[in-house]
């Protein structure tokens, strides 16, 4: 199959006529897929072939918040310690069953020796705490599980 | 003695220092963006902490997470690597802070080579012959004095740029005024300031550079020169060891120079000092690299040695070894830089590699950063691996390349091996009648 633009005009019109995020259409060796980002309102397409052919890609957006079908992942925005409560001897500053409003403080990671307060993007229940107070996070690690109302 | 290093990089160089790193019975820490969570470094190192997503300015570039990755691993220090941050003080000086050692030269030391016009001035101070040029540029009218007190044709350059951009050749006061404003704008735009220099415009210089090591006791080592001529845009792409235009006597009066002039400096840790070599062989020092350079195995191919467990030693403390400079450099070394990129335009080729078999066999050495159904990322350089071969003599070596080129196989990705087989198989390039020209010549 040689890349036919029109063929890939054709794609991307479908994509955009249709509800689908992806398309991906597969003969003999070569395999184009195009893709919407979930994100982004318009749609940005990546191509890809098994034949040495360029490569665009769309650029990945990553946000703080990631969700399926069983709620809303707050996830790390960057690499450090995770500290439930602001102080050793004091409160979490959420617990499981907790209703928490949008910007409201549910932790604290630390990068080099700065907290940094993580909030809630969305008002809704936590339902799961995911990491050990204390332990160490990487970015992009899934925090807290919130059930959005 | 350091416990655990992290390596604050990607691709081959981060395997590189992973490898010198496990020899010596050191733990490692790989670092990597989201895009290269299944990468050959990431899944190499004993552990590996995702630090930001794709964008090296968020990843790969971004001081705080690379600090707190090192604090949550208990890493002791970090290895910079080349590109990214290998070269920025505050870095540096951000690791120390932090009581991480980092595995390179003091902070001042890159400062001080850092600025191409005071990197001039410091090795002129300290005996080192420096190519004709400038002061910085005032204005217009300055640059047209300037270029005509130097003698056209000029090379005009950014004082604070690098990697060839921004460089252009003036032959005539017409051109120096048609140039300079816009000139200065890019300088602005690509490096944040404005500081333009003159150089005098060699047309047909080799480029030859001096490897060295330096201690905390003041110890300076020269281990050789490499040639480095054959470069596409200002990169280079294929380099040797030694360079068949310095005769001995050349090569140990500038080593001599060398070891004076950086003695009194004072320099930690590898480095490279660039020079380009004229038609009438004669040496110019060029710019000072305070870190480890891509084309580094050539040197340790020839003199035996390995650059990067030296480097993790100097940072512990310990001293250069007594005989180390006395050792003479022993055959020839030639090393292909596998870029993914169209051998021809030189675009790049990013996607997934379908399969990979690399050379080997005696006198072959691959460092690659890749894997079979592994991806090149868009995002970062196209370097993908390092074919270095070794041998007692330069045709040997040529033969044992072109041979090691043709076991190649690369597929999914464009590379730039057509052209390293066009380059091996030319008659002025077998001749060693080289030029930073070549290619340019090569491709009419």
């Amino acid at each position: 199959m040689k890349l036919d633009l029109e063929q890939l005009r054709e794609l991307i019109r479908l994509l955009d006529e249709s509800n689908l995020t992806e398309i991906e259409v597969e003969q003999d060796d070569d395999r184009i897929r195009v893709r919407r980002d979930p994100a982004v309102t318009v749609g940005a397409a990546a191509v890809q072939s098994g034949a040495p052919q360029a490569t665009a890609e769309a650029p990945a957006v990553t946000p703080a918040t990631s969700s399926d079908e069983s709620g809303t992942y707050i996830t790390s925005p960057f690499v450090g310690t995770f500290y439930r409560s602001p102080s050793p001897d004091a409160d979490a500053f959420v617990e499981v069953g907790d209703e928490v409003a949008a910007g409201q403080v549910l932790c604290i990671v630390e990068a080099m020796k700065l907290m940094n307060e993580i909030e809630a993007e969305t008002a809704g229940t936590v339902v799961e705490v995911l990491v050990e107070n204390g332990k160490p996070v990487e970015y992009g690690d899934r925090l807290f599980r919130i059930e959005t109302v | 003695m350091f416990e655990k290093v992290l390596i604050a990089n990607r691709g081959e160089i981060a395997i590189r220092v992973i490898r010198s790193c496990r020899e010596r019975g050191l733990r490692t820490v790989a670092v990597h963006s989201e895009v290269d969570a299944d990468a050959l470094h990431t899944r190499l190192a004993d552990e590996a902490i995702c630090i930001g997503p794709a964008e090296p300015g968020r990843s790969y570039l971004h001081i705080p997470a690379i600090i707190a990755a090192a604090e949550i691993t208990g890493a002791d220090a970090i290895h910079p690597g080349y590109g990214f941050l290998s070269e920025n003080p505050e870095f540096a000086e951000t690791c120390a802070q932090c009581d991480l050692r980092f595995i390179g030269p003091l902070p001042e030391q890159m400062r001080q080579w850092g600025d191409k016009v005071s990197a001039r001035s410091l090795a002129k101070s300290i005996g080192l012959p420096i190519l004709e040029g400038s002061g910085l540029i005032s204005d217009v009218d300055d640059a047209v004095v300037k270029a005509e007190e130097l003698g056209f044709p000029v090379l005009l350059k950014a004082s604070g740029g690098g990697g060839g951009r921004g460089m252009q050749v003036l032959r005539s006061a017409e051109e120096v005024r048609a140039t300079y404003e816009t000139a200065r704008a890019e300088c602005i735009a690509a490096f944040g300031s404005g500081g333009l220099y003159f150089e005098k415009y060699l047309e047909r210089p080799r480029h030859i550079e001096f490897q060295i090591l330096g201690d905390q006791y003041g110890n300076i080592h020269v281990l050789g020169e490499r040639e480095c001529s054959i470069q596409r845009r200002h990169q280079k792409i294929l380099e040797e060891a030694p360079s068949v235009a310095l005769t001995d006597e050349q090569r140990n009066d500038m080593s001599e120079t060398i070891v004076r002039a950086m003695s009194e400096a004072g320099y930690l840790s590898a480095g490279t000092l660039e020079f380009l070599l004229d038609e009438r062989g004669e040496l110019t020092f060029l710019e000072m690299n305070p870190r480890i350079q891509v084309e580094h195995p050539v040197t340790e191919l020839i003199m035996g040695i390995d650059l990067v467990a030296e480097q993790i030693r100097i940072a512990e403390g310990a001293a250069l070894e007594r005989p180390m400079h006395r050792l003479s450099p022993r055959g020839h070394a030639i090393e292909c830089r596998i870029n993914a990129e169209d051998p021809d335009t030189f675009a790049p080729s990013p996607g997934v590699i379908t399969e990979l078999h690399m050379a080997g066999g005696t006198g072959v050495r691959v460092d690659s950063g890749v894997y079979g159904g592994g991806r090149v990322p868009p995002h970062y350089d196209p370097l993908v691996a390092k074919l270095v071969v070794h041998a007692p003599t330069r045709p040997l070596a040529i033969a044992k390349m072109r041979r090691a080129l043709s076991e190649t196989i690369i597929g999914g990705i464009r590379t730039n091996i057509p052209l390293h087989r066009r380059i091996l198989e030319h008659p002025a390039f077998e001749e060693g009648r080289v030029s930073t020209q070549f290619l340019d010549d090569l491709r009419g």
